[in-house]
């Protein structure tokens, strides 16, 4: 081992060497890639820069001094490893125990202030809790263990029994390769593991991060609580035995760090359907009827919204009517009004929503395709960054209104109204969350073909890590909607989802009646030029749908279908099927689709079992032979054609044909039984 | 030396994401046995949030992406296959000459098999008219599907990535003393696999792979590809009848 550098040691001590310096290199593999100010690595791949040429000699690796090739890992320097590895290097035998810790500013943190943030990246880290709390004095900050590593070498008691081995000198050879192995994939498993991410964002990031990673090392910690282990993972690394002992390393990280980085995930639903829910569904008609294009907004959905967001802010949140909030639901609701009640003043909500809807954007254009929440609109990062232009902001939000086109009558003429309040209590996100949630019930259970949902969704389109987090919440929520939608959608009393709940109130109660007569209209639903005149285009597809879910029967044998799809998401008995008859129709539709479906993936399978079975048997046979005659055997990748009688007669592929020492590979093997036969 | 094999799990991949995808593979597997001086290069992928080493040789990376390049035409060419890659690390042994080849011999000590499945199947085909499953990944549009999907390869991907990890920690025995190279030091070869048996089982065995050793092979003793192929056949027949 050439980078062994050449001392001549005695074996013992060769390994000690070995150990302590596996130490060094594992902290400083360790915090090169946590510790912010302590990596001088630009992430380009700027440190080829000072070497010319990565394959050439090791005289060019100048740049590195030589202790940083040990473990053939050049890596460079790391002031933070370098400070804490001393108290190793005398004693190898102590643990080594490093604490990756996130230190999170608390919601309130103003992010015009990033005196204290600048400070923190260029602070000493060992005094990292102190200057912090110095900077932040008289705010709280949360700080969790994202991950602890530990390393050290436990010793057996017994050394020197080698068992066998031919000469000490592999035994130190033997353990540094396997520390070289061992460090390889430490190296690689450090950046796949979440605090990854975590310390990229706050390197790379060009904006204020509400969080700040911290490190620890010493060598004695305070075990975690049986909680706090709950939430962790471990990884363990396969240990390195030696004559004398054993280098044992792992880690115990927390799996979901994504709550912390500046860009949750939870909150995106409710966020962009506040939006949703505010102003169109305030008043629906009014809006539309002013056009496709409707960034300017009818007054009253400013007066909607202002209701909506100061109820939001002002209110206590109730205890939930529904019998079974979701925690994503709640928790959403709490990350809201807690950014809002640090916002905006509700007086300049709706002024930012429409006139300004369109800088909103331009502030923010990372958040693309968000939808603009005006309490959001200054803050870089802890807010969510639910952002969508006013275009789209419309666009989405017509587009949502068509979705009730498709539903019957009853989710239809939801929109404006009415009482029943067995829904929670409106807040915006709350309302938001159900929202999207029954509408997804709603098309799960009825089987319309185009999901409002998915086309909000469809507008996270920049952040699908994102959007398959926030379904899940959405999703898992979906059950304890899924009993009030569809307990509510199917009541042709009550003319509401989630909608009418959620507007109760925001809409004024002045425009409620009109709405809510309008739509009540048994033909105002399915036509959409009428109520909706807007998208066109969407909503005479959705007409023509929904004409054609009218043409066929009702089918009174379906609503064992319709239950059963629907008790998926509901424990409610489906009662009052009393509906409209197009909500069985579309369940018709879809469901016989379904079944169809089904049915080609039964025969698709059933097909291939067969013919697995008779190949494989002719795989068999082929192998068998060639193996009897030629001392070799013979594997037949590739397609066997093999004919009603079940008799080979050609085959198409490769074989491969081993003898003793040579083989024969991709030998074509084509239609020659026929003429042999004859 | 006993020689090891490692099936990676296998993944769903699009026909844009074969090659970061492989990539991603192949750089890691060679990191974790490239023991000459490495320095390391830290790669982002662009479709996934997953970060990989390089071992920083140029010439290497030159070599990888010539393969892929050869993987995705052979996907092409054959669509609809499960396709498999092949790195295996081996040994030079000393040569023997004889009658059959004038080659060396390998000593394959590990063997590491990508398995890709390229989806070819169009999308949305029922996507628009059911809302069947409950399941989150699957929506009704195909923004919402690509993106489902595209999550759950990247958490496939790093499955895989951490089923590198664990089989090289688990199993280091067999790997050999570490010339005093720098970078990759165990001499590789990347092969494609042709075809699979069509039931998808890969015989561990025979690897199902062209070889250079075979085609060299062939042409020195001059046989016709067909040659074989009718000694088969003839034989298979004996025996049937």
């Amino acid at each position: 081992m050439a980078t062994y550098k050449g001392n001549t040691h005695s074996e013992p001590a060769k390994m000690e060497q070995i150990i302590t310096e596996f130490f060094a290199k594992s902290l400083h593999i360790i915090l090169e890639s946590r510790c912010a100010y302590a990596s001088s690595r630009n992430y380009s791949g700027e440190q080829f820069l000072s070497s010319p040429s990565p394959s050439s000699s090791s005289s060019s690796s100048s740049s590195f001094r030589p202790r940083d090739k040990w473990f053939n890992l050049a890596l460079r320097d790391c002031p933070a490893a370098l400070e804490n590895i001393d108290f190793w290097r005398q004693s190898n035998l102590e643990p080594m125990i490093v604490d990756v810790v996130l230190n999170q500013r608390p919601s309130n943190w103003d992010p015009l202030n990033n005196r204290g943030l600048v400070r923190n990246l260029s602070g000493k880290e060992r005094y990292y809790y102190g200057s912090d709390s110095d900077e932040f004095g008289c705010e709280t900050k949360s700080e969790k263990i994202v991950e602890r590593w530990f390393l050290q070498y436990e010793s057996k008691k017994s050394c020197g029994g080698n068992g066998g081995k031919r000469s000490n000198c592999t035994s130190s050879h033997s353990l540094y390769k396997k520390s070289i192995l061992l460090l390889r994939s430490l190296y690689v498993t450090v950046r796949l593991l979440p605090a990854y991410k975590l310390f990229r964002d706050l390197i790379s990031s060009a904006q204020i991060c509400s969080y700040n990673l911290g490190h620890r090392v010493s060598s004695f910690v305070e075990p975690f609580t049986r909680r706090e282990e709950a939430d962790m993972q471990r990884f363990v690394f396969t240990p390195v035995e030696t004559s004398c002992g054993r280098l044992c390393l792992s880690v115990l990280y927390r799996s979901s760090v994504s709550d912390v980085s500046s860009e949750p995930s939870t909150p995106i639903s409710p966020q962009f359907i506040q939006e949703y829910v505010g102003s169109p569904m305030a008043e629906p008609l009014k809006r539309f009827s002013s056009g496709p294009v409707s960034q300017s907004s009818p007054s009253s959905s400013p007066f909607g919204r202002r209701h909506s967001w100061s109820y939001d802010l002002y209110r206590a949140s109730p205890p939930s009517a529904n019998p079974s909030p979701s925690p994503t639901y709640s928790d959403s609701h709490a990350a809201i009004s807690k950014q809002l009640s640090n916002r905006l003043p509700p007086a300049g909500l709706p002024r930012h929503l429409h006139d300004e809807t369109h800088d909103v954007h331009m502030k923010n254009p990372s958040y693309d395709e968000y939808w603009p929440s005006p309490a959001f609109s200054p803050s870089p990062s802890p807010s969510p960054p639910t952002y969508v232009p006013g275009s789209q902001l419309s666009k989405v939000l017509l587009r949502s209104e068509s979705a009730p086109l498709n539903i019957p009558t009853s989710r239809l003429s939801s929109i404006p109204s009415l009482p029943n309040n067995q829904m929670m209590p409106p807040s915006p996100p709350l309302k938001a969350t159900r929202l999207i949630v029954s509408k997804r019930d709603a098309h799960m259970g009825l089987y319309n073909t185009s999901s409002t949902v998915d086309k909000l969704f469809s507008f996270s389109r920049d952040e699908p890590g994102k959007m398959s987090n926030v379904k899940p919440s959405s999703n898992s929520s979906s059950k304890s909607y899924s009993r009030n939608s569809s307990r509510l959608s199917f009541q042709d009393d009550y003319d509401d989802g989630p909608f009418v709940v959620d507007d109760d109130d925001m809409i004024d109660p002045g425009s409620r009646p009109s709405s809510f007569d309008q739509t009540r209209h048994p033909s105002g639903p399915f036509d959409p030029d009428g109520v909706f005149p807007v998208k066109k285009s969407q909503d005479a597809a959705v007409g023509a749908l929904v004409r054609m879910l009218k043409k066929a029967p009702p089918l009174r044998q379906d609503i064992s279908v319709t239950s059963h799809l629907l008790n998926q998401f509901s424990e409610e008995p489906v009662k009052e099927l009393s509906v409209a008859s197009s909500e069985l129709i579309s369940s018709k539709t879809t469901a016989d689709a379904l079944e169809e479906l089904r049915g080609y993936k039964v025969m698709k399978d059933e097909l291939l079992k067969q013919g697995d079975k008779r190949c494989r048997g002719w795989t068999m046979g082929i192998g068998r032979c060639v193996l009897r005659l030629a001392s070799a055997w013979v594997d037949v990748p590739g397609e066997l054609v093999v004919d009603g009688a079940g008799l080979l007669t050609s085959v198409v592929g490769y074989i491969t044909l081993r003898f003793d020492q040579w083989e024969l590979r991709d030998v074509r093997v084509l239609y020659l039984l026929e003429r042999e036969k004859t | 030396m006993n020689s090891e094999v490692c099936q990676l799990k296998e993944l769903e991949v699009e026909h844009f994401e074969i090659r970061e995808v492989l990539r991603c593979i192949l750089h890691t597997i060679l990191f974790h046995r490239a023991l000459g001086l490495v320095r390391p290069k830290d790669v982002d992928l662009e479709l996934f949030e997953i970060t990989y080493v390089q071992c920083g040789d140029v010439e290497l990376d030159r070599k990888i992406d010539d393969k892929i390049d050869q993987f995705i035409d052979r996907v092409e060419k054959h669509p609809n296959k499960k396709n498999q890659i092949c790195l295996s690390f081996y040994e030079v042994k000393n040569k023997q000459a004889t009658w059959f080849t004038n080659k060396v011999e390998r000593l394959y000590w590990e063997q590491w098999y990508i398995n890709l499945n390229v989806a070819q199947h169009p999308k949305g085909h029922f996507g628009k008219s059911h809302h069947s499953k409950v399941v989150v990944d699957r929506g009704d549009t195909a923004a919402d599907e690509r993106s489902a999907r595209r999550a759950a390869l990247e958490a496939s991907l790093r499955d895989v990535l951490f089923q590198i990890i664990r089989f090289v920690n688990e199993k280091k025995d067999h790997v050999p003393p570490i010339p005093n190279l720098e970078g990759v030091s165990f001499p590789y070869e990347i092969t494609i696999s042709r075809f699979r048996i069509w039931d998808g089982h890969v015989q561990e065995d025979a690897p199902n792979r062209a070889s250079n050793d075979a085609q060299l092979t062939s042409k020195a003793l001059k046989l016709p590809r067909s040659f074989s192929s009718s000694f088969v056949m003839r034989s298979i027949i004996c025996v049937n009848c």
